[in-house]
């Protein structure tokens, strides 16, 4: 569903990704982890259309980016650590607008259902603003699969839940993973990272250094083995 | 992977002027909760008015031979207000990211913005009009002075939209929003003040009145067409 192959994207003079392969199969819940400055978000903002790589091939659905950007925005839905919500609208009034922008039938109806499904059906008539970061998460991720897209991307989706909000992030994420979705999820938080999904990779200095499969490892045989792969850079760098 | 990959009952996307509509809608209500871009604009041109009406207080004549530049001044500087909350509205939780992987053209962005942004300046300038002819006993309710105003609107809002959306995106916007837009307005504003002042004597003189009009009418479809064509280069990242 998703191909990467020899993704490279320099800001000017420097280079941020370095020739990134990466494959997701449709229906696959893939976890991309590393320390901050690796590339995550320059990744997650080229598989979004919102960025334009410096070259190599990345393909959503079988359909080329940037050439098919128009195209393969009907098919993803993009969940970041910003809500992408306006916070004087009312929750309703969001994904009204987000459904309008979607062209989806019945758009009253689905609205009510996606604010049912994540759990704000109480506080729909609420402006945004009033919401706590939690609520406003779990909105996010109504807004980002309203128009029920094929590939679900997850930008540090965690960054400012407390205990209770990851939960219930944890769970909504499930029942996507259920519902057959393709997801791709950057993270620095590595417990959410391996124990949702069904492989991980490591992404460092704009290179995947590492992949695995999440199932076949343990927690702390994989924060070992991310120790060794980003350590292993960090003292490259320090001897240059 | 073929395009049968993809779920059946996916979204198509909607027509140019349904998302534009969309985007109106949604800067509208957004208004209407808040109030805060039209209060905003409307104070800051009472304290203008009010300002310059005590400061020449001293002299009516001259107050009165300066309320047409005074009021196109009013119109930029509230203008720049204006401006600056509808796109800054996008930036706030990085907004502008879901309109941008939505399915629609980017200029649906520019239209939508540009039809939001004059609606506020004209509603604005029904008020000033008002508070014009009662401080400075000017025929500025005329229909002819009215259209003038609407055309001028029209090309200063096209030509902000553009900058703004720009000027936006860096740490000094609200003091480069006006250095950048106002050198860029002045062909259109100049024409629309002389037009102006045409009718402030009373007795307009036709073919001058025509030739400005038609400058302002030439710059508002030039920079409407400029923008529409650019606007998808000024969202890019």
């Amino acid at each position: 569903m998703i191909e990467i192959k020899t993704l490279v994207k320099n800001y000017g003079l420097n280079p941020v990704l370095r020739g990134v392969n990466l494959h997701v199969q449709a229906g696959e819940f893939v976890t991309l982890v590393g320390p901050n400055g690796a590339g995550k978000s320059t990744l997650m903002r080229i598989v979004s259309t919102l960025l334009k790589p410096t070259s190599g091939l990345v393909e959503i659905g079988g359909w080329a980016l940037p050439r098919h950007s128009d195209r393969v925005r009907r098919y993803i839905g993009l969940v970041s650590h910003q809500t992408m919500l306006y916070a004087d609208l009312t929750a309703q009034e969001n994904l009204l607008f987000f459904a309008r922008l979607y062209q989806l039938d019945n758009a009253d109806a689905r609205v009510a259902r996606a604010i049912k499904y994540v759990g704000l059906a109480a506080r729909q008539r609420d402006p945004v603003r009033t919401f706590s970061r939690g609520m406003m998460q779990r909105l996010t991720i109504a807004r980002a699969t309203l128009h029920e897209p094929d590939v679900l991307l997850l930008d540090e989706p965690y960054t400012g839940l407390d205990q209770d909000a990851s939960q219930l992030l944890d769970d909504l994420l499930r029942r996507e993973v259920d519902y057959g979705r393709t997801i791709l999820m950057i993270t620095h938080d590595l417990a959410h990272g391996l124990n949702l999904c069904d492989r991980t990779a490591i992404l460092n200095r704009g290179k995947i250094v590492c992949e695995v499969n999440s199932h076949d490892i343990s927690s702390s045989a994989f924060l070992e083995l991310y120790a060794d792969h980003t350590r292993h850079q960090k003292k490259k760098k320090q001897t240059t | 992977m073929s395009e049968q990959s993809v779920s059946p009952s996916l979204p198509g996307a909607p027509s140019f002027f349904t998302a534009v509509k969309a985007i109106v809608w949604k800067d509208l209500r957004i208004e209407q909760h808040t109030r805060q871009t039209l209060s905003l604009m409307v104070m800051y041109s009472l304290v203008t008015v009010v300002m310059f009406n005590f400061a020449l207080e001293a002299n009516l004549a001259a107050a009165r031979d300066v309320a047409n530049g005074l009021l196109w001044a009013t119109i930029l500087l509230a203008g720049t207000l204006g401006l600056h909350r509808s796109l800054a509205l996008e930036q706030d939780n990085q907004a502008i990211d879901a309109i941008l992987i939505a399915p629609i053209d980017r200029r649906v962005i520019y239209v939508a913005k540009v039809i939001s942004v004059t609606l506020f300046t004209l509603l604005l300038e029904i008020i000033l009009v008002f508070m014009f002819v009662v401080f400075f006993n000017k025929p500025f309710w005329q229909p002819a002075v009215l259209f003038i105003l609407a055309l001028g609107t029209i090309g200063y809002v096209a030509a902000g939209v553009v900058i703004t959306s720009m000027a936006i995106q860096t740490r000094s916007r609200e003091v480069l929003l006006p250095i950048l837009l106002f050198p860029i307005v002045l062909p259109l504003i100049l024409p629309a003040a002389i037009a102006v002042a045409e009718y402030m004597t009373g007795q307009p003189e036709m073919t001058r009145v025509t030739s400005t009009v038609s400058l302002v009418l030439a710059y508002d479809l030039l920079i409407l067409a400029a923008g529409f064509i650019a606007y998808p280069y000024v969202v890019e990242s």
